[in-house]
């Protein structure tokens, strides 16, 4: 058994930065747009249990399986496979390498990406989120200078940090549609 | 609600709520109970809780609106309250048992509870507080410290000491270097004071550094693992992603000096700090002359050897001096 401690540093050094390629894998081969965040959670729950008996030692390539194997399991269930789908991500193994430059961000960058997620903030949530982060007020200071309610901070906060967090770890790229067959290999997100 | 969607919200709130003073046992009972229903809600606390930290990072650069009129106390998001920690450590405090090293090769070491410590020219020395944090002097370096309930406090009278700080998130730990004043929870870092020049170089983990004027911090900058923050009067350079040259900083703790295209001259200052008899570079031209490479701090000779070798300098030595020329 692997600690909990050890357990969740893997998955926040190893697996969270792998979270903009995994999304963008789940909506090329899935079908419904609004499925995609849960079939990610999915993966992470599975990924995240999987390694409780032992930390895989190739991070992303249990990661992907583990999606691969998911979809494939959900396609089934939801009666909507076809075979071509399925030969397509047997691919996986081998389209997962364009992924590994996007791993380990240096300090810089890693600033950079928070500077770009709260540009993309509503001004409201970013004030907020400043005030929090920059200032170090708490909820209650922060609705005290405000002149809001505590609740409406901490309602704005938590939208703040789930933007922030999808903005950081790349899971926002654009929606690609499902290309059976003839993936963009170059693609940008 | 996706369950995505259900997960990520229950997530946010437990994470700002752990920010709060109000944070109590039965919370955290609640909140065990909630981890271990799922792994999803486990992996959703995470994810969140990461990039929320990450997210600290912005505290270095002040706020993009107007600052207000009164200055807030400064408040580390990610401070955790801990009411044992406080009995723990006055146990600790009282209790301490003595650090042995039997190592030959490791500088001697002393125990602390508030006391001043000194190297003489050439010399290390660690310092062990009872939390296991420890202060390692380079030469020529003076320290006092002071551990309170409340705080780890260290002033750098002078020199450079590098600093490996046990985490204890109600007990920061400070250092005072000239009008800086440095602190961290729980990090390593090296902090060298060169007349009014204060270098802080962060191996690892976070630090927060201070300007202060008349007792009242005035500007801060937060720096991470890997950068070095030069501060000299009011002006303050960071050097982000310079995990080479933090390396290099500290190479002193392993009795070596690390140049990477220094000119002599500065390399001979360094030399001089950690020994009696001085290196002197005559004319400008040669002191201008830029050298790498890493050498025993305590042993001058070797790097001179190389300078008569390598690049045909002239060598005069003398009782007190060892003169270089072109």
């Amino acid at each position: 058994m692997v600690d909990d401690e050890a357990l969740n540093e893997w998955f926040c050094r190893e697996v969270l930065p792998l979270e903009g390629p995994l999304t963008r894998f789940i909506r090329r081969n899935w079908r419904v747009a609004d499925d995609v965040m849960d079939l990610r959670h999915d993966v992470y729950e599975r990924a995240f249990t999987g390694a409780r008996k032992e930390l895989p030692v190739n991070t992303r390539q249990y990661l992907f399986t583990i999606a691969r194997n998911h979809l494939i399991n959900s396609a089934k269930r939801a009666r909507i496979v076809s075979f071509e789908h399925v030969a397509d991500l047997e691919t996986v193994d081998s389209d997962i390498d364009l992924f590994e430059a996007e791993r380990h961000l240096t300090a810089r960058e890693s600033l950079r990406r928070v500077l770009a997620g709260l540009e993309k903030l509503s001004p409201r949530v970013r004030e907020i989120v400043e005030l929090r982060k920059i200032e170090g007020l708490t909820p209650q200071e922060t609705a005290d200078r405000l002149g809001i309610g505590k609740d409406a901070v901490s309602g704005q906060l938590v939208m703040g940090m789930k933007a922030l967090a999808s903005h950081m770890l790349g899971g926002t790229g654009r929606v690609v549609r499902p290309r059976y067959g003839a993936r963009g290999r170059g693609e940008q997100s | 609600m996706s369950r995505a969607e259900h997960a990520a919200d229950r997530a946010a709130r437990w994470v700002l709520a752990q920010e709060e003073e109000s944070w109590s046992a039965a919370d955290q009972a609640e909140f065990d109970a909630w981890l271990s229903e799922s792994d999803g809600n486990r992996t959703a606390y995470l994810r969140l809780r990461h990039s929320w930290r990450e997210a600290d990072r912005i505290s270095a650069l002040g706020r993009s609106l107007p600052e207000p009129a009164e200055r807030v106390a400064y408040r580390p998001p990610w401070r955790r309250y801990v009411p044992f920690g406080i009995a723990a450590s006055i146990v600790l405090a009282l209790g301490g048992t003595y650090l042995y090293r039997p190592e030959a090769l490791q500088p001697e070491t002393e125990q602390v509870l508030g006391a001043s410590y000194a190297t003489p020219v050439g010399s290390r020395k660690i310092i062990a507080f009872t939390d296991g944090s420890k202060v390692e002097l380079n030469t020529a370096s003076k320290v006092r410290t002071a551990v309170r309930p409340k705080s780890r406090e260290v002033w750098l009278d002078q020199g450079e000491a590098f600093f490996e700080v046990a985490r204890k998130e109600d007990q920061p730990f400070i250092v005072y270097a000239g009008n800086r004043q440095i602190t961290v929870l729980g990090t390593k870092f090296s902090v060298r004071r060169d007349g009014e020049k204060v270098t802080v170089s962060v191996l690892e983990g976070r630090v927060r550094v201070d300007e202060i004027e008349q007792g009242q911090a005035v500007r801060f900058a937060v720096i991470v693992g890997g950068d070095i923050a030069i501060a000299r009067g009011s002006a303050t350079l960071v050097a982000s992603h310079s995990e080479q040259k933090v390396e290099d900083a500290l190479a002193w703790r392993r009795g070596m000096l690390s140049f990477d295209r220094s000119n002599l001259g500065e390399i001979a200052t360094e030399f001089n700090r950690y020994n009696a008899k001085k290196l002197v570079v005559v004319d400008p031209e040669t002191a201008a002359l830029r050298i790498g490479g890493m050498f025993p701090s305590n042993d001058p000779d070797a790097f001179v050897r190389v300078l008569s070798e390598a690049y045909g300098l002239k060598v005069e030595e003398t009782p007190t001096e060892v003169r270089i020329t072109n």
